[in-house]
């Protein structure tokens, strides 16, 4: 798909503004809408997604488009930090590391949910970002999640008080479009699942 | 409202609709027996007046209705309405206090 993308700006109309930078499925900057769906166009075939001999290429839904398949990323990445989606440490560089045995429980949720790139392909497939401009989306809250999950980290209550809430994990309906979607096949919907369930805890204990 | 409030919203929809999950099955199994036991009017009324337990369990149903109805409702005025804040809640307020009246009404007129 990013070949016609590229094919159309080189040879019909060198106009044509679009993004992308690896066109290997690393960087995730060339996720567009294609005949209806989001996806990375570098690692999308045509003849996987062609119906009736038409291709329709859109910019992602949910973010506002700066010009023809180029869209605004900034308010998607805002919510990364309204989310709290930075980690906290607890030790210095003069301390030893942390150890993190790989096969604990709350590891493996961190390793499922941790290979994001932040393509905004789960954000543009979310109906309820569509109806609820505030919602935190799918990618920042698997963030939060997995950062819920870290053994190493401090902030975690601030994180959870961030996330609660309408425009939080309690706006999921579990439609589970970010799940179907992502191209690492990571599930935001388990994680919403889970800082449902971490801050339904936090709430009974009289802490949120 | 506050994020505190929405938790505290979402725990009890979630809550409610434990108890609904039961309340619909045993409220459907009652009826499919009343209607295939071809019941009469006056034969169903004389289970129900003074029976402490079936009053308890349907005014449990009301309660878990009156909680669970309006907070699911308040989510789709919010979504495709865009209707939210105080106007919103107020309503969805004199909505649940109608289900609560109509409910307790229904329960009370084959109790009593």
């Amino acid at each position: 798909m990013l070949d016609v993308v590229t094919y159309i700006q080189r040879q019909l109309d060198p106009t044509l503004a679009y993004r992308y930078a690896c066109r290997v499925g690393m960087c995730g900057s060339c996720a567009m809408t294609v005949n209806g769906a989001a996806r990375w166009t570098c690692r999308t075939h045509v003849d996987k997604v062609v119906r009736n001999e038409t291709l329709e290429i859109a910019p992602l839904k949910n973010l506002p488009v700066i010009r023809d398949l180029v869209v605004d990323m900034r308010e998607f990445f805002d919510k990364w930090a309204r989310a709290k989606g930075h980690f906290h440490g607890a030790r210095t560089r003069n301390e030893g590391f942390e150890p993190v045995k790989p096969d604990s429980e709350d590891r493996k949720a961190v390793d499922a949910g941790i290979e994001c790139i932040g393509c905004g392909v789960c954000y543009a497939s979310c109906d309820v970002v569509s109806w609820n401009p505030e919602y935190l989306g799918p990618a920042a809250l698997n963030r939060a999640w997995t950062l819920v999950k870290d053994a190493r980290e401090t902030g975690t209550l601030e994180r959870l008080r961030a996330v609660a809430g309408d425009a939080g994990c309690h706006a999921c309906h579990t439609h589970m479009s970010c799940s179907e979607r992502c191209p690492k096949q990571i599930s935001p919907t388990a994680g919403i699942a889970g800082l449902k369930r971490a801050v339904l805890k936090s709430a009974l204990r009289g802490e949120l | 409202m506050s994020r505190r409030g929405e938790t505290r919203l979402w725990i009890a929809q979630r809550a409610s609709a434990a108890v609904l999950a039961v309340c619909v099955v045993v409220h459907l199994i009652t009826i499919v027996y009343a209607v295939r036991g071809g019941l009469s009017g006056a034969e169903i009324l004389a289970r129900t007046r003074g029976n402490v337990a079936w009053f308890a369990f349907y005014s449990l149903f009301v309660l878990a209705v009156t909680i669970h109805a309006p907070i699911g409702l308040r989510a789709i005025f919010a979504e495709w309405l865009r209707w939210r804040g105080r106007s919103a809640d107020v309503t969805l307020l004199i909505f649940a206090a109608a289900l609560a009246w109509l409910g307790m009404r229904a329960v009370m007129g084959v109790f009593v």
